[in-house]
């Protein structure tokens, strides 16, 4: 069988040419890729590895995605490229975003600290390739409650911290109340004793009766108070290590807050600010090139 | 047969020129006594000054034939040692000398203190001779002193217990530091002049002093996080440290304060420091400089505080 019967001589070398192109792109892609890194040119790095979206946000032309997808061919570059495409990244959001701090915990992967501060936060990681932060969920939120609490002169944990030291003072007032309780306790024991000894008239005894349960009541309520009061002292103890803890985010809360408006003013600029990164990064690449070859 | 040794086979004469020589060997012993004592007393120099202190210092005064009813003790000629020693280098203000109406005993002033405050040598173990300077209303130890062994051992406890305690809010912080002083630049002449071998412990203000804790190599999570809450309240920030485990505080008056984790991340060995230009400022000056350093300090004391030698102050 002749298995090339299916196509003419004509038509095969048509694919043959057309497998030369496609490979020839690839070929291309990768050199100018190579070259790029080479040269130190990162912008040129950004544009090859998404150009689409660098056509949109940079160039500004709405060019069709790239049918050919030639990205895909580093896909399993991306860590080697992020940790590349990292140490100018890193320079320039140390001059824009002063108080985030990184650490590359493996290569490429990068984990952003808020703050040079004592247990400061993790607080997400760096997407070098897509030049974006991802912040983590949990420690984002706490930080916009903290800008919403502060119009109302609150901090995040102001209401806990107030609960809390309220149950302590009402504890270390049952502590110091304990010899007043004493002497309530003795009065009642007398005043049931008396009570057990009223001549049991039967149109008194329901009265009597009455009484007793009321004397008995005061002195289980009493009882109650002492318990808690034994308890009180680890209880006092565990809410200041409690208020401790709250204290110690709403400090660090603080401090992050601080940081943005000293940078950004506040937080909805910050939060505008990290949605542009992309182009404010990229754009200020352009610039510099411009100085460059200005040079 | 006459045998020296045994006075029942000396004659009368021999017996009368023994006992003649005894006496004279007595009142030798309170000659070079009263020598030493003027070159103790007099000397300009320091060398002698220490040599008459520690042949004193050690000295057997009385003898089988001759006795001397009026008599210094050791703790005193640590006193007056200290007290000259200041003097030959112009600091003969800093502390006064008092003696007894009635018996032969010395104590000392502080002249930057309240005048009713007093100190004096008390021996610190029988089987030693060594001396403690101690105050007397509370009996707290502020150094251990050691003429024979030339060595110096400040205590920490006491100077914390002392003067970031129970001074604190009574005398005035300058008025402290002061007080100190005298006892730091003392421990700095020894080292100069003799080559004593001192530990100035809380009170070393040498960059490269670290100050360790006296309970042991761990320290709570929740201690620095207090020191951290507390700072933020006064408008200083605890900062992370650079290199492993551990924390940064700097201060206005340019010291740097830190409490860290000076071994390898599995292992736990906590240690203070104080670092500044001049190297002039110790751990002692911030706690009476600083009030939320104080209280921190002193609200943890069970865990922060500052190891003395544990040879000296078990």
């Amino acid at each position: 069988m002749d298995n090339q019967g299916q196509t003419s001589e004509a038509e095969q070398n048509q694919l043959d040419v057309q497998l030369n192109g496609a490979i020839t792109e690839k070929i291309d892609y990768l050199t100018s890729l190579q070259k790029a890194i080479q040269e130190k040119h990162d912008l040129k790095v950004y544009e090859l590895i998404d150009a689409p979206r660098f056509n949109k946000l940079i160039k500004k032309t709405n060019l069709k995605p790239n049918a050919t997808a030639l990205e895909t061919l580093v896909d399993d570059l991306h860590a080697q490229i992020s940790h590349y495409l990292s140490h100018h990244l890193i320079d320039y959001l140390g001059k824009t975003y002063p108080f985030f701090y990184y650490d590359e915990v493996s290569l490429g992967q990068f984990k952003i600290y808020f703050g040079n501060w004592w247990d400061r936060r993790q607080f997400g990681s760096l997407d070098v390739i897509n030049i974006a932060f991802n912040f983590n969920e949990d420690e984002f939120a706490k930080l916009r409650t903290g800008f919403e609490l502060e119009a109302e002169g609150k901090r995040y944990n102001s209401d806990k911290i107030a609960e809390i030291s309220s149950q302590s003072t009402e504890l270390q007032k049952l502590m110091t109340q304990q010899g007043e309780r004493d002497q309530r306790k003795e009065l009642l024991r007398s005043q049931l004793k008396e009570n057990g000894q009223k001549s049991t008239l039967p149109w008194d005894s329901g009265k009597v009766k009455e009484e007793r349960q009321v004397i008995i009541d005061q002195l289980s309520e009493l009882a109650d108070q002492d318990e808690a009061a034994l308890e009180a002292n680890n209880t006092i103890k565990d809410n200041d290590d409690l208020i401790l803890s709250l204290s110690k985010e709403d400090t660090i809360i603080n401090y992050e807050m601080q940081s943005i408006k000293k940078t950004f003013e506040d937080f909805s600029r910050f939060n505008q600010r990290n949605q542009s990164l992309y182009t404010d990064y990229l754009n200020s690449l352009v610039g510099e090139a411009r100085v460059k070859t200005d040079d | 047969m006459i045998n020296e040794n045994d006075p029942s086979t000396l004659s009368t004469s021999g017996r009368l020129l023994a006992y003649n020589d005894a006496i004279k060997s007595g009142l030798e012993t309170g000659k070079k006594f009263t020598e030493l004592m003027d070159q103790l007393i007099q000397t300009t120099d320091a060398k002698e000054l220490l040599q008459a202190a520690t042949a004193l210092s050690m000295y057997t005064l009385n003898s089988d034939y001759v006795t001397f009813p009026h008599q210094y003790s050791r703790e005193d000629f640590y006193l007056l040692f200290i007290s000259r020693m200041l003097e030959l280098h112009g600091e003969g203000d800093a502390v006064t000398l008092q003696s007894s109406e009635y018996q032969e005993q010395l104590s000392q002033n502080i002249t930057a203190l309240d005048e009713t405050i007093m100190f004096s040598f008390s021996g610190h173990d029988s089987n030693d001779n060594g001396e403690c300077y101690q105050e007397h209303v509370t009996g707290q130890s502020l150094f251990y002193l050691n003429l024979d062994k030339q060595m110096l051992r400040f205590n920490s406890h006491a100077f914390t217990q002392l003067f970031i305690v129970q001074y604190a809010g009574q005398i005035d912080n300058e008025a402290i530091l002061k007080a100190v002083q005298t006892f730091i630049n003392l421990g700095n002449y020894l080292k100069k002049d003799f080559g004593f071998s001192v530990d100035f412990n809380m009170l070393d203000s040498d960059n490269s002093e670290v100050y360790e804790f006296q309970n042991g190599t761990n320290l709570s999570e929740s201690v620095v996080d207090k020191l951290f809450v507390a700072a933020a309240e006064e408008g200083y920030m605890l900062e992370n440290s650079e290199h492993g485990t551990g924390a940064l505080l700097r201060l206005k008056n340019g010291a740097i304060v830190q409490v860290y984790n000076r071994a390898q991340p599995s292992q736990s060995d906590w240690v203070l420091s104080v670092h500044d230009e001049g190297q002039r400022i110790s751990w002692f000056d911030l706690l009476v400089e600083y009030d939320f350093l104080r209280k921190w300090y002193l609200a943890d004391l069970a865990e922060l505080e500052i190891k003395s030698d544990p040879l000296v102050f078990a």
